[in-house]
């Protein structure tokens, strides 16, 4: 089993997120920077007016999928603590979507975690986003995570 | 089976359970859904299955009360 810092946090909330908050959880004495990502609704995609988005999820897949992520920035990079968490349901232009908040005792290790967390967030965790226009909705193009080829002989 | 985004609005369904011969593959389910909504067949390409809450590959042999997915592309973030 990979090991968790138990300081780390992962969740899929309703409510707006936190961000000064998540900010603080992450920050530790032996830390010199904190580095965060802040996804947030844009009000336009592929040059169409975005009216709101709505996120859904397969919720326990992807709290493990984002926890997997944690223990991965845990044995690539020297940080110390990392708190990942995505909004659900219907968020408005402006609101965060997904914030990822990384603590480490220097800065290049900060920002080459948080760089690997929302890439690999945005290609392995379950979450889908529909994009509501004026005239209509639909569901964001997105990436196919990967899958085994073929099934282990015998399991 | 458990269906989300795309496959959720195809079929109609958020959740269902199935009764499979012994030996079915993800493959094989993923043929009878094609059955009962034909507009699936289409994204096959486009969809990963998982089988109790990973990846799986499609000649993946089913058990007793897996937790099955077909998931379209991911776009978190």
């Amino acid at each position: 089993m990979p090991t968790i810092s138990h300081e780390d946090l992962f969740e899929l909330v309703q409510a707006p997120i936190d961000v000064p908050a998540l900010r603080q959880l992450v920050r530790g004495a032996g830390d010199g920077a904190i580095v965060i990502f802040d996804g947030f609704v844009r009000n336009e995609s592929h040059g169409r007016a975005t009216k709101y988005l709505e996120y859904e999820a397969y919720e326990p897949m992807a709290l493990s999928k984002m926890r997997e992520i944690g223990s991965q920035l845990h044995q690539k990079f020297a940080i110390h603590r990392v708190a990942i968490v995505h909004r659900l349901g219907r968020l408005e232009i402006g609101e965060t979507s997904v914030l990822i908040s990384v603590s480490a005792p220097h800065r290049a290790a900060g920002f080459d975690a948080c760089r690997f967390a929302i890439d690999t967030l945005k290609k392995t965790v379950p979450i889908w986003k529909k994009e509501y226009f004026e005239d209509g909705a639909i569901w964001a193009d997105g990436e196919l995570p990967p899958a085994p080829p073929t099934a282990k002989p015998a399991s | 089976m458990l269906f989300f985004g795309r496959v959720h609005e195809l079929t109609g369904f958020r959740e269902e359970t199935e009764e499979l011969h012994e030996g079915t593959t993800l493959d094989d389910l993923f043929e009878r859904y094609t059955k009962r909504f034909p507009s699936l067949a289409g994204f096959r390409s486009s969809l990963v299955a998982s089988r109790n809450q990973e990846f799986a590959a499609w000649d993946t042999k089913l058990a007793d009360g897996d937790e099955i997915a077909f998931l379209p592309p991911v776009s978190g973030g």
